[in-house]
């Protein structure tokens, strides 16, 4: 039996980018179609592909929210507290995760670019998807909890909450962009990471109320980008208040800081990725 | 109509002497000078290729053929000169390409296929015949890393051989399979030419180069010292070869 031949091509690209030092010399890639089978492909073998192994990695933060429900309630007898730790957990938790993978994804891609050029932010921001999803399944989590316990949430509160997840996204991005171009230099900054998140978490009001801290220190805790994020979400879907202008316009700024300095990060280390894996 | 072009381009590597790869070995060296060593892989090389060429690249191992071949694919940044491209490159360099041995044949198609500029839509049209070609339907299912180096590399040559829409730069070509799957590599190279494609070879073997190409260049410690017909210039890198191994 004669092997087959393969299929030849469809019609040539058209010409691709003319250019000087570091042009785009790869075959006019998809990025939708490119993003698309990276969060394929990362969910499959983060969990072997079934939604049983999805739902098997969602354990570990909701039995460290019933631990600490369990804990703190005795220490916090508000009875929101429930509410505001699950929020707040929930929130910590897609940011640890998802600045934990995005400062690894370009060391754990570096097969693919190290062979072929590859838009490296397609690989940072595909490797944000899989906690993202995890969020969104949280986040339906939140609002399932929050009506169970009698408080639904407004929709106003809910469209708040989408935009402090999308900023919070935001967020993560930039830092992701920074980061994951900058571990390939310092191979020990996830370790650095580890330490200022497992800090981080105390910082940010998660476990216990912000109340608690001198007014006068706000300021300061704010400065720590998910505190803003996860006291605004309390506030729309708890609280059902709508947090100050003032408080809007520090969060805009962070997340416009954030995104510059990723942006600015990867488009001076970026080019030169492949040298330092 | 030239559709890759490399216009005196230079590149070089900085090899410190005291490695600091981490953010503590920075800290705590922070005041300490660190020498560099300046080694020169590229001296402002040129070279063209023409629509419908195949352009053979020989040279010893460190003669900086891979380097080349890396920033004529973007993947590095010349320190100096131009790389102009025309036409999308598809490149398989170091005999393959970057899988990922968690996955199976299919989805690492499917990843390197998107990335080579393929659509959605023509991987699963033709991800059967692209196992086909590199004979691993059997194992289509099997993650990569179970997968021996040859089984992966003709993953790679039938990914790219279907993935390459102008310009194909093959580093090695024909160095892994049977025969009956170089005979098919080389039936697919030569159905690629007719329909006009260039291509850019690098081999170590004169018989590869003087049979699949137009022309070749010699490269030898970071510049090009011989351009001319393939023939000939594979005849001169054997006599060169052959000379070394009698000095030595």
């Amino acid at each position: 039996m004669t092997q087959p031949l393969l299929p030849v091509a469809d019609e040539p690209a058209a010409s691709a980018v003319v250019g000087a030092r570091g042009q785009d010399a790869s075959p006019r890639v998809a990025w939708a179609a490119l993003a698309w089978t990276l969060v394929r492909t990362d969910f499959k073998a983060r969990y072997h592909g079934t939604f049983s192994g999805f739902a098997w990695a969602l354990l570990k933060p909701a039995g460290i929210f019933l631990v600490l429900m369990v804990v703190f309630s005795f220490i916090f007898p508000d009875p929101t507290y429930k509410l505001q730790l699950i929020v707040g957990l929930f929130l910590w938790d897609f940011f640890a995760e998802s600045t934990k993978t995005g400062l690894a994804s370009l060391h754990a891609k570096a097969f693919l670019f190290k062979k072929m050029r590859v838009p490296l932010w397609v690989l940072v921001l595909a490797s944000i998807a899989n906690p993202l999803i995890t969020l969104a399944v949280f986040s339906v989590v939140i609002v399932g909890f929050l009506s169970l316990a009698g408080a639904p949430p407004s929709p106003q509160g809910l469209a708040l909450f989408l935009v402090y997840c999308a900023a919070l996204t935001l967020l993560v991005a930039g830092f992701s962009l920074a980061a994951s171009v900058l571990f390939l230099r310092y191979r020990d900054l996830n370790q650095v990471w580890d330490v200022m998140a497992q800090a981080g978490f105390f910082v940010a009001p998660i476990i216990y109320p912000l109340g608690i801290v001198p007014e006068r220190l706000h300021f300061y805790f704010y400065l720590w980008p998910p505190t803003p994020i996860i006291e605004f979400s309390r506030a729309a879907l708890v609280s059902h208040t709508v947090p100050s202008l003032i408080g809007h316009v520090y969060l805009a700024l962070e997340v416009i800081a954030a995104v510059t300095i990723g942006v600015l990060v990867m488009r001076r280390y970026g080019p030169r990725a492949a040298e330092y894996v | 109509m030239n559709v890759l072009e490399l216009q005196s381009v230079s590149k070089s590597f900085w090899i410190p002497d005291e490695h600091r790869n981490t953010v503590r070995e920075h800290l705590f060296a922070a005041f300490r000078p660190r020498p560099l060593r300046e080694l020169r892989v590229l001296e402002s090389v040129s070279l063209t290729l023409r629509r419908g060429e195949a352009l053979g690249l020989m040279g010893a191992n460190g003669s900086g053929k891979s380097t080349l071949l890396k920033i004529l694919c973007g993947i590095y940044v010349p320190d100096a000169g131009r790389v102009v491209t025309h036409a999308p490159v598809t490149p398989i360099l170091e005999l393959g390409i970057g899988w990922n041995p968690e996955l199976d044949a299919v989805d690492n198609v499917y990843l390197i296929g998107t990335l080579m500029g393929l659509s959605l839509a023509e991987l699963r049209r033709d991800v059967d015949e692209i196992l086909d070609f590199a004979e691993l339907r059997p194992f289509a299912r099997m993650h990569l890393k179970h997968y021996s180096s040859g089984m992966a590399a003709r993953l790679a040559y039938a990914v790219a051989f279907r993935a390459v829409r102008d310009v194909l730069i093959l580093d090695e070509i024909l160095a892994v399979g049977d025969a009956g799957f170089k005979q098919r590599c080389e039936e697919r190279y030569r159905q690629l030419r007719a329909r006009g494609h260039s291509t850019i070879i690098v081999s170590h073997d004169p018989r590869i180069i003087s049979t699949f190409c137009d022309r070749a260049l010699l490269l030898e410690r970071g510049r090009f010292v011989m351009d001319g017909p393939a023939p000939e210039v594979a005849a001169t890198y054997l006599a060169h070869l052959t000379r070394v191994e009698r000095t030595e």
